[in-house]
């Protein structure tokens, strides 16, 4: 591993979860790396979660994050639909 | 300070609401308001039979917490807040949501439970999927603002 690279775990919840057929996994990513770069890359790792790519919503390290939050080593990124809990 | 007292959960088991409102009573309350999400056996003219929640739950507690701290910001009256939310499969009938709102009067306990169920429909990571007899589809959610 180089220098600038960065492990992430990801997290799929709902309708991404099932469509990507994964709920957990680790992502090797290049420094700087933020939610729209780890975003990308999960995306082509798994192209069906491209019908998500206006919809998505995205958590780092369990609070709600926009896509120019800057991701570091050991993150947690979560990737979901919108909520639809009650 | 009150909200040391406050009770937010997720759970798989059927949710116990006399239970919490119970345990949230004090002797200051002169009112409970009790909110309770039950699975409706109908969506858009189609027949439910059931429903799935997903949860993450780690975040799930965190964001109902925080819709609890919102809710002593904008309603300092507030003696008690407790939310409790399901997840796995649910049948017709069955709470998926409970909240409950103690108070010393009952103005500020229905406002607040209004605002708790309102808020937890934007912010709190839980889905739900929807199973008819000739299919499933997950419910879409709307999206929350994210605070800058």
């Amino acid at each position: 591993m180089s220098d600038n690279a960065i492990k992430v775990n990801v997290l799929l919840f709902g309708a991404c979860r099932e469509v990507a057929g994964a709920s957990e996994l680790q992502f090797n990513l290049t420094a700087p790396a933020d939610v729209a770069s780890a975003w990308a890359e999960i995306k082509n790792r798994f192209p069906n979660l491209e019908k998500f790519e206006r919809s998505a919503l995205f958590a780092v390290n369990e609070e709600h994050s926009r896509k120019d939050q800057p991701l570091k080593d050991g993150d947690t990124l979560a990737i979901f639909p919108p909520v639809s809990g009650g | 300070m009150k909200n040391r007292m406050d009770i937010f959960e997720i759970t798989r088991e059927p949710i116990d609401k006399l239970g919490l409102e119970k345990r949230l009573l004090t002797g200051g309350a002169g009112a409970i308001v009790t909110f309770d999400g039950v699975v409706r056996d109908n969506t858009k003219g189609r027949r439910v039979v059931s429903l799935q929640y997903e949860a993450y739950e780690p975040m799930a507690v965190r964001e109902m917490r925080r819709i609890g701290d919102e809710i002593r910001q904008q309603w300092p009256d507030v003696e008690r807040v407790g939310i409790i939310h399901r997840f796995g499969p649910l049948r017709i009938s069955e709470s998926s949501v409970v909240i409950v709102i103690t108070s010393p009067h009952r103005r500020v306990a229905f406002e607040a439970c209004r605002y708790a169920i309102d808020r937890l429909k934007q912010t709190v990571p839980i889905w739900k999927k929807e199973i008819f007899e000739d299919g499933e589809e997950w419910v879409e959610g709307q999206a929350p603002e994210v605070k800058e």
